[in-house]
């Protein structure tokens, strides 16, 4: 007799105590509708879907993240700030509440606190796209680029091949003077979309750097 | 005439509810059967000495209705017993005065069994529906799934029971020959029937959801749940439904006598004998060959012991003979004391010899050594081995019979479907999901429960990342049967793609299942049968 079958009768107990957890399938369902439904810019609908989900599971942050994304798309800062705030509240490690916290900072033009709020959430998820991109811009609009490069190379580890990130990448490494990186970082975005403009622009004023910079060179020499 | 007419092929259903201090809840479960499309009912509705709920009952003034209004509480058996004298259905089913039929719940039984004559049993599939109960008593899903959608398998039914009372539709003569609920347990109860009826009847499992139960998530009080929490009840009304054993003549079950081999009746067979009690599920009688003193000696509640008496000089093959001057059984087994017995020790190879195609064959039980060995085989070949060569030991005489003694393989074991589910729950465990997945989809193929089946293996792709597999999969089962499950998988695997109108469609009738727009308080006609195929 097969061991398995033995402990038929307990795991049915088993299943049955894990039933018992079983409650957050209705919640999903409102939440994957109020996100379906702002992709499709129909807020109002989308509002009363997180809100509905919000009262099934009135410990759950995302309900809130998605009010707040709302919000901050209908341009209500503070309504969305209060969202954030709330979702933040439920749960302390809620990265995409602070991303939202971040980009109302960013609209308020405090770049210094949406560049902690941006790092703060790229920290508890390395894989959050709108932060590093957000990181990215408070970095231009700081001056600063040394933390971002590190979260961008990581991203891009994680993500090879994602287009946004290596051109933005590319051009913090010109910043930077690694030039060498920055052409290698266009030739295989290049080489992953041929129709890259921004990217072909970027190579080009690289490589006429790099020709002036080896002219100089000679010429010192 | 024309409603005769339609009558004609539209037999009479009762449809059984019994009650107690629920009168909220009645209320809803009347409506659900009262508005069901099939209109030839005869709804029963049993106060099982609770509170009044008679305003509850007249307040529909249905003339269909049958109240029973009993001061007494005397439990959910008797008072199915005691409607089930009242019932003149051609069928009968039933339901808990807290959940709900859909519309199409007495049709599809109904439609299923005129479909396969060959049945005189049918069910559907059910959601079970955790919710979260308000304090005026107003419930909210929080989740609706289908938890058991499992295709009539016999042997699986005498194990455990798989088929929800709320599901079920049956011939209601079959009750004459099964006998009436037994008023004696306090769970298990409905099992208890099913077990029965599968002795006279084949069941026909229609994979539509017809209906649901509901499952408080914060209701530890309810009295199913207290009962359940009570394991040495629990354990003691599981044996009793196994050793049930209704009166003959079976039509679908063949009949199995054991025969314990022992010297004397000393603590050692004593042990067998209550190891026999706890693990043996299918129907047997246990026949104890022994001298009259021992008999006299033997004390002991388990049921279907046959006490033989023979001399206390008699071979063992003399005791074989004088069980088999007695016995009736198709099916027969010898084991001697002090034999290992568990889980399955004896069904496995019954199993296989049940099932078995080549004529002349018997079966070493597993566990069988030198010293100890036990044999299931057809109680003819038995008989004709002895009386033929009375004077070999029982090993031998078998095989001067010409029978083949040998052991089973790994494919003629019962519960096959439960031991790949169970490789399957395993790997996912070890998030080897696409394992898991193939696991699935074989099942599907080879051993029926096919939505079942390809419902887990599009979860499992889903969470190892083939969409494309997952997607394929998950449309076919949402054109036949949606179920919340398979539309939120649906709907994420269209978010994936960036395709947001087919997911939001796709959420939206998951939205409406869950959420169908009544009040459990006091149900509008509006519940529809959202799932019917």
């Amino acid at each position: 007799m097969p061991e398995e079958k033995r402990t038929m009768l307990a795991d049915r107990r088993e299943e049955e105590a894990a039933e018992a957890h079983n409650s957050t399938q209705h919640y999903e369902v409102l939440r994957q509708l109020g996100d379906s439904c702002t992709s499709l810019g129909k807020f109002d609908e989308a509002r009363r879907y997180y809100e509905k989900a919000a009262s099934l599971a009135p410990d759950e942050p995302d309900p809130y993240v998605g009010l707040g994304v709302i919000a901050l798309q209908e341009n209500l800062l503070d309504d969305a700030e209060i969202a954030f705030r709330v979702a933040c509240r439920l749960d302390k490690n809620c990265s995409k509440a602070y991303a939202g916290l971040a980009m109302i900072a960013q609209q308020r033009s405090d770049y210094q606190q949406a560049f902690e709020l941006y790092l703060r959430c790229l920290e508890l998820d390395g894989d959050n796209l709108t932060a590093l991109l957000g990181l990215f811009q408070t970095s231009c609009q700081m001056g600063t680029f040394e933390k971002i490069i590190h979260y961008l190379q990581t991203y891009l580890n994680m993500h090879p091949g994602d287009s946004s990130v290596m051109f933005s990448l590319a051009a913090l490494y010109m910043k930077d003077e690694r030039l060498d990186d920055a052409r290698k970082l266009l030739a295989d975005l290049l080489t992953l979309d041929p129709n890259h403009s921004e990217a072909a622009n970027l190579l080009e004023e690289l490589d006429r750097t790099l020709y002036q910079n080896e002219n100089k060179r000679e010429r010192a020499g | 005439m024309a409603e005769k007419n339609e009558h004609k092929c539209s037999p009479l259903v009762s449809v059984i509810i019994s009650t107690f201090n629920r009168p909220r809840y009645l209320a809803c479960a009347l409506a659900s059967v009262l508005r069901q499309g099939y209109t030839n009912l005869q709804p029963i509705v049993v106060n099982d000495g609770g509170c009044d709920v008679a305003d509850v009952v007249n307040s529909f003034s249905d003339k269909r209705v049958v109240f029973i209004n009993r001061k007494e509480n005397r439990g959910k058996a008797a008072s199915l017993n005691e409607a089930l004298e009242k019932a003149d259905g051609k069928y009968v089913a039933y339901l808990d005065d807290d959940d709900l039929f859909y519309q199409n719940h007495v049709e599809t039984l109904v439609g299923a069994l005129q479909e396969h004559p060959d049945c005189a049993a049918a069910y559907s599939d059910l959601y079970k529906v955790y919710c979260k109960t308000a304090p005026d008593g107003s419930r909210t899903a929080l989740s609706k799934v289908v938890k058991v959608s499992r295709d009539f398998d016999r042997f699986v039914m005498l194990y455990f029971n798989n088929v929800l009372h709320v599901s079920f539709l049956h011939e209601r003569g079959l009750i004459e020959k099964t006998g009436p609920y037994n008023e004696n347990l306090s769970v298990l109860i409905d099992w208890d029937i099913t077990r029965r009826l599968v002795f006279f009847c084949d069941f026909f499992h229609t994979p539509r959801i017809t209906g649901e139960f509901y499952q408080p998530a914060d209701d530890t009080e309810r009295i199913s749940f207290k009962q359940r929490r009570d394991k040495q009840a629990y354990t003691k009304n599981a044996l009793t439904i196994r050793t049930t054993r209704p009166p003959k003549p079976w039509s679908k079950i063949k009949d199995l006598s054991i025969i314990l081999l022992a010297e004397r009746f000393d603590s050692r067979a004593g042990a067998t004998l209550g190891l026999i009690w706890r693990y043996t599920f299918y129907p047997y009688k246990l026949y104890l060959p022994m001298p009259g003193a021992d008999i006299n000696r033997l004390n002991t509640d388990m049921p279907n012991i046959v006490t033989v008496g023979v001399d206390r000089s008699a071979s063992q093959i003399e005791r074989i003979a004088a069980v088999l001057g007695q016995c009736q059984s198709e099916y027969v087994s010898v084991v001697p004391a002090g034999f290992p017995v568990g889980e399955m020790w004896l069904e496995d190879s019954l199993y296989a010899l049940i099932n078995n195609t080549v004529e002349n064959e018997a079966f070493e039980l597993e566990g069988s050594t030198d010293r100890l060995r036990a044999v299931v085989l057809k109680t003819e070949h038995l008989r004709y081995a002895i009386d033929t060569f009375p004077g070999l030991p029982l090993r031998e005489a078998i095989k001067a019979a010409k029978i083949t003694l040998r052991r089973i393989r790994p494919d003629e074991i019962p519960f096959q479907l439960d031991t790949l589910l169970k490789k399957a729950q395993n790997a996912e465990k070890a998030d080897d999901w696409l394992g898991a997945a193939g696991i699935y989809e074989y099942i599907a193929e080879n051993y029926h429960n096919q939505l079942w089946m390809k419902s887990l293996a599009a979860a499992a792709l889903f969470k190892a990342g083939r969409d494309d597999k997952a997607a394929e999969i998950c449309h076919t089962v949402n054109r036949q049967r949606p179920t919340v499950d398979t539309l939120l998988l649906e709907a994420k695997l269209k978010r994936r793609r960036g395709d947001f109108h087919s997911a939001v469609e796709l959420l939206e009738k998951a939205e409406l299942i869950l959420n169908p727009g009544f009040d459990c308080g006091r149900c509008e006609p509006t519940l529809t049968n959202q799932n019917s195929q």
